[in-house]
């Protein structure tokens, strides 16, 4: 999204309405892509949805199965069922499921807080105690703190997400009894908000730490290897001489230019992170949408599958914005940089 | 725990919960009436209707709110349900049930005749597959005033008595359905039907909430005022909410295999495995008997001497249970254990296939055969796991596929499989739910848990028929105890287990298992204290 | 040889080469150590760690932890390292068409890459797997499928940083054809990245493997550890030995391969190093 330096006040509303314009463009051509995709995929996968409803009745005939296909339209040619499909997508009717027999929507809206809490929460957490860590040893380069911190990330960079999440399980729950192990929620306890704000959050330590420790390592070492490129770079030698405080020269200049390409990575890995969510969810028993999408898999509940793969995404593209937005609020040049 | 600390917190933080509702005991100290009673749903139902949906959750919530016309105790003879008495003609065509009167629904209407009829020769016979198999033997049905039921059947069918109870048969109101479209009624999220208890509230994701029908035409039930069933999607927080006295009732798989032994030794708590007889599910490595070398017979029989039933009932089981016989459970009617037995031994096993000429290759191997795994969770892994091994030991070499529900359906059903798992529910009489398994005339390709195995036997096949149409018991168990024996020779699939399920109750609950289909009755006498 | 030189004084890479013969010679003596199938049910079942004659313990079912760890290092290992040989394959194929020929194919290959790189990647191997049924083919299909697209963007990049060279000019004006400037003149200048990148692949693609089997995605016939973490997730409270050891098996194999990687980065790329070191 470029915004023109040189324009006056009309084109830069223009060239701003272009930019989103192409951008909703973009969004809604890779929405279609991603949907027809899915559904290729889940078309071409052997099992039939009839069979599965049909199955848990612990019953089935031929009739029944008939009955099924005819009700959820199993029955059309299956370029029919596509199309069907992305109208549906592209008026945001995720259409409805099969096995909770619900609308797609309202299961997704269900499950989608508690993954966005657990996601927002560990997304922040990984970037700024990596941020801070990664000064941290930064500025302690090769003394025996930065060397532990690199032990501890390389460390954590290599741990399994879900033994990480089990091991702290083991420790704070089983051995320590500090946390809560599994769930979102403390149940058979009656309690008001704020209480129920605090067990919420006591139950978010555990699983936010470990879908978070991967990235914090990251970020660490990212962070630690730009704070001493930056540190030695001309500028800050400038400033010192200029006579500004130690703590004035870090968090004004080194901080400033070294976050930048820590923020850059934090964006590219949106989506891996999303797709941590499931694997953690089903640690924690954290009523997810990651978890959604493991019993819509094992039930091959399409439609579910379908407008999760698509929110998903979605929430990828939103935090590739998000960082996007955060790295033009660090960095004041890049607006001049877009219009080179 | 810290769930205690977290407790404090709220009580300190002096917020009060008015919205919540109360969790753990509530019934005042002495009353034996009322009271709340807190129990698990897992998974949650898509739908309470049980007419429309059969799935166990389904049932398990739907028995509080319909009713059949009969009961059955947990060695399966018929009691009255909401029919008072009831009658059989000499010629065993003609059953005439007489209700109890003031029999009301949800909304006030009353319960009549009409509303039998409707639900057995109408609605059932769209929406429900295992009714419609006993229903279509239904001639005619007639209402000579409102509160007698005459069916007259096509011929004798001698199960039809054991088809009344509220899984099977859980009467619908006519004036809601009748001329609709069933499945899409937007009466269903209201669920109305007879029994003691109506939903009150329902919400998504979290409870079910079931309230007194204060209209109920037994004198002095239900003595609950209410029953909430949790929803509580993790196994080790359904453990932890019972074994904290916030849940008083668990039931099937609600506690996984391996707590059970721990939970059971809880002072407040009460396990029973009663209750599931009418089910009585039936666990067996089913064959593909079209495939060589699984259409001989000896082959199959090397397979039941290879399995240690024991030891797979002991591992993965955690001891419950009990090891299968023969095709009739011996928790199920007519069963008959006289039959050839099968003793682990691997000398017997290998003895058997060298008879067949499946020699040893190198490395000891005979064959390979692929296994479906069953998708249904962990514990259908460790059963493909531990046959694996077993039948390893003999030469087989089993090769476990992994599949998804739809997937593992579709290849059963299409007979596209060597060898899999599988569990069927007897249903309280071999004609209802066994012979289904093995009976030529069920042999139907894409159908599910028909005779998928493709197993045929003339002479057996006239004894199941026989058997279902004698009406004298003393008749049937001998025909039945001749086709045992016959399928135990033939052994179209490898029996393993009768399964157990462990129910968990607090002790101060009462007659909560008071029939074979245990926690789906309707819960109106279960009292606390 | 001076990089082999290089590498030998590069302390974290020696220790992480080390770490993985050992997980090597592990994979390689398992029939000798171990000569039981793993999944055989030996003893008692929850044995706890040196009880009844099992090192690490025995499983639910009476299974050896030990031997599970051991057979597992050969599926994890083979998963790695082949799944990563075919990402590598897919994403210099994209990355080196789109560097090489630039303009619309660029623009077209580079749309693909960020797509996939939009999708959640495991939740694409989930469905991946799901989908095509859990064998160990299929698991690796799954993991390259998602592991390409980093690579093809690093091949791209080195492409259109070698395009223009001279020598690579030079070479096309001689009449060699693109296939043969390619494979002779440009791949050679960038393979040291890829082989660096790639390395770390294995790792990441070891990681996704054990989630998957972690989650009952897995081969049901391969021992692999993260079915036995997944197998034993339940049972953590009463048995802890059986999610532990397999975990530490592969947090010791994923540590043995980034650390040679970076080792591997140092001393290849020195131009690249991001160096704490002065």
């Amino acid at each position: 999204m470029t915004t023109s330096a040189s324009g006056a006040q009309g084109h830069r509303g223009i060239a701003v309405a272009l930019a989103i314009l192409g951008w909703a463009a973009k969004f809604i051509a890779v929405v279609l892509v991603i949907a027809t995709f899915a559904f290729v995929l889940v078309k071409a996968a052997p099992g039939d949805p009839a069979q599965v409803m049909a199955g848990q009745t612990g019953a089935a005939d031929e009739r029944m199965l008939a009955q099924i296909r005819q009700e959820y339209g199993l029955d059309k040619p299956v370029i029919v069922q596509l199309g069907t499909h992305l109208k549906r997508v592209l008026t945001l009717d995720l259409g409805f499921s099969y096995r909770q027999r619900q609308p797609v929507s309202t299961l997704i809206l269900e499950r989608l807080p508690a993954t966005l809490l657990l996601t927002g929460t560990a997304f922040l957490l990984a970037l700024f105690s990596g941020i801070l860590l990664g000064t941290l040893a930064g500025l302690r380069a090769g003394k025996w703190s930065d060397t532990l911190l690199t032990v501890i990330s390389l460390i954590l960079y290599a741990m399994p997400v879900f033994w990480l999440g089990l091991m702290m399980v083991l420790l704070f729950s089983v051995q320590l009894g500090w946390l809560p192990a599994f769930g979102y929620q403390t149940i058979g306890v009656t309690m008001g908000p704020f209480a129920r704000m605090l067990d919420v959050a006591s139950h978010l330590v555990l699983p936010a730490v470990s879908l978070a420790a991967i990235y914090l390592a990251i970020y660490t070492r990212l962070m630690r290897a730009s704070v001493i490129e930056v540190a030695h770079q001309d500028f800050i030698k400038t400033a010192r001489a200029k006579g500004l405080t130690q703590s004035r020269i870090i968090t004004g200049h080194i901080l400033r230019n070294a976050i930048l390409p820590v923020v850059t990575i934090a964006g590219m890995q949106a989506s891996a992170l999303v797709g941590g969510a499931v694997v953690v969810e089903t640690v924690f028993a954290w009523p997810g949408l990651g978890r959604l999408t493991y019993e819509a898999v094992m039930q091959r509940d399409y439609p579910v599958l379908l407008g999760i793969f698509l929110v998903m995404s979605v929430l990828v593209i939103v935090l590739n914005l998000v960082t996007d937005a955060i790295y033009r609020l660090i960095d004041p040049r890049v607006t001049t940089r877009a219009t080179n | 725990m810290n769930r205690r600390e977290f407790a404090k917190l709220a009580a300190a933080a002096g917020v009060a919960g008015a919205a919540e509702i109360p969790w753990g005991i509530t019934r005042a100290v002495g009353q034996t009436r009322g009271g709340t009673l807190n129990a698990i749903i897992q998974p949650e139902p898509p739908v309470l209707v049980t007419a429309i949906n059969q799935q166990q959750p389904t049932l398990t919530l739907g028995g509080k709110i319909y009713e059949g016309l009969l009961r059955y105790s947990t060695d399966l003879k018929p009691m009255p349900g909401l029919a008072q008495s009831w009658t059989i003609s000499p010629d065993a065509r003609t059953y005439t049930f007489k209700l109890f009167p003031n029999i009301t629904f949800h909304d006030g209407k009353p319960c009549t005749a009409e509303d039998v009829i409707f639900t057995c020769t109408k609605m059932l016979m769209e929406t429900h597959p295992r009714a419609r198999g006993t229903f279509q033997r239904v001639e005619k049905a007639e209402a000579p005033d409102p509160l007698t039921v005459v069916f007259t059947l096509k011929e004798p069918f001698a199960p039809f008595l054991s088809s009344f109870d509220c899984t099977t048969t859980p009467i619908q109101p006519k004036h809601i359905y009748d001329g609709t479209d069933y499945r899409n009624n937007p009466a269903n999220a209201r669920a109305i039907g007879t029994g003691p208890f109506k939903l009150k509230e329902w919400v998504r994701g979290s409870h079910i909430h079931l309230a007194k029908h204060e209209g109920y035409y037994r004198q002095g039930e239900p003595h609950l005022d209410e029953i909430i069933y949790r929803i509580i999607p993790d196994a080790a927080s359904r453990s932890v909410a019972l074994e904290k006295g916030t849940v008083q009732l668990t039931q099937w798989t609600d506690v996984e295999f391996f707590d059970v032994t721990r939970l059971k030794g809880l002072p407040h708590l009460e396990m029973t495995t009663q209750g599931y007889e009418l089910f009585a599910p039936h666990l067996w490595v089913e064959l593909n008997n079209r495939v060589a070398p699984m259409n001989d017979k000896r082959f199959r029989q090397a397979v039941a001497h290879a399995i240690d039933k024991t030891a797979m009932k002991n591992r993965v089981f955690f001891g419950l249970g009990k090891e299968a016989t023969g095709p009739i459970s011996s928790k199920t009617r007519f069963y008959d254990g006289n039959v050839k037995k099968y003793e682990y031994s691997l000398e017997k096993a290998r003895a058997l296939l060298d008879d067949m000429g499946l020699k040893a290759g190198p490395g000891g191997k005979r064959v390979t055969i692929k296994f479906l795994v069953v998708p249904f969770g962990e514990i259908w892994q460790r059963i493909a796991e531990f046959v694996r091994q077993s039948l390893g030991r003999v030469g087989i070499e089993v090769v476990l596929e992994g599949t998804d529900v739809a997937g593992w359906g579709q290849k059963v059903s299409n007979w596209e499989y060597e060898m899999t798992s599988n569990l069927l529910y007897q249903l309280g009489d071999p004609a209802l739910g066994v012979s289904r398994t093995y009976v030529t005339s069920n042999i139907r390709k894409g159908v599910l848990f028909s005779n998928t195995q493709g197993y045929s036997n003339p002479e057996a096949d006239k004894l199941w028929e026989a058997a279902a149409v004698a009406t004298d018991d003393a008749k049937r168990q001998e025909l039945y105890s001749q086709v045992q024996k016959i399928v135990v020779e033939d052994m179209p699939v490898v029996w393993l287990i009768e399964q157990d399920y462990p129910t968990f109750y607090d002790k101060k609950l009462k007659n909560v298992i008071t029939s074979g289909i245990g926690v789906h009755e309707t819960f109106g006498a279960v009292r606390f204290g | 040889m001076d990089t082999i030189r290089a590498f030998s004084r590069h302390p974290s890479g020696m220790i992480g080469l080390a770490i993985l013969l050992v997980v090597l010679v592990l994979a390689v003596l398992a029939p000798v150590l171990y000569p039981e199938d793993p999944w055989e049910m030996v003893g008692r079942p929850f044995a706890p760690p040196l009880t009844d004659g099992f090192l690490l313990g025995s499983d639910t079912l009476g299974r050896d932890v030990a031997a599970g760890i051991i057979h597992g290092t050969r599926v994890s290992l083979t998963i790695g390292v082949t799944s990563t040989l075919a990402a590598v394959l897919i994403g210099v194929l994209i990355g080196a068409m789109a560097g090489y020929w630039g303009g619309r194919v660029d623009d077209f290959l580079m749309r693909v890459t960020e797509l996939f790189q939009t999708i959640p990647g495991f939740i694409l191997a989930i469905l991946l797997v799901a989908t095509l049924g859990p064998s160990l083919v299929n698991v690796i299909v799954a993991i390259s499928v998602v592991s390409w697209p980093p690579l093809a963007r690093l091949t791209r990049a080195e492409f259109l940083r070698l395009r223009g060279r001279e020598f690579v000019q030079a070479a096309a004006c001689q009449g060699e054809t693109p296939l043969q400037v390619v494979l002779r003149h440009i791949l050679p200048n960038a393979i040291s990245p890829i082989i660096v990148t790639g390395s770390l692949t294995i790792a990441s693609a070891i990681l996704i493997e054990s989630a998957l089997s972690f989650m009952g995605l897995g081969d049901p016939n391969a021992m692999s550890w993260g079915f036995m973490v997944g197998a034993a997730r339940t049972v953590i409270r009463q048995a802890w030995w059986m999610s532990v050891f397999p975990g530490i098996a592969i947090l010791l194999t994923v540590l043995a391969i980034n650390l040679l990687g970076e080792g591997l980065n140092d001393t290849l790329n020195p131009r690249n190093a991001r160096s704490g070191r002065h």
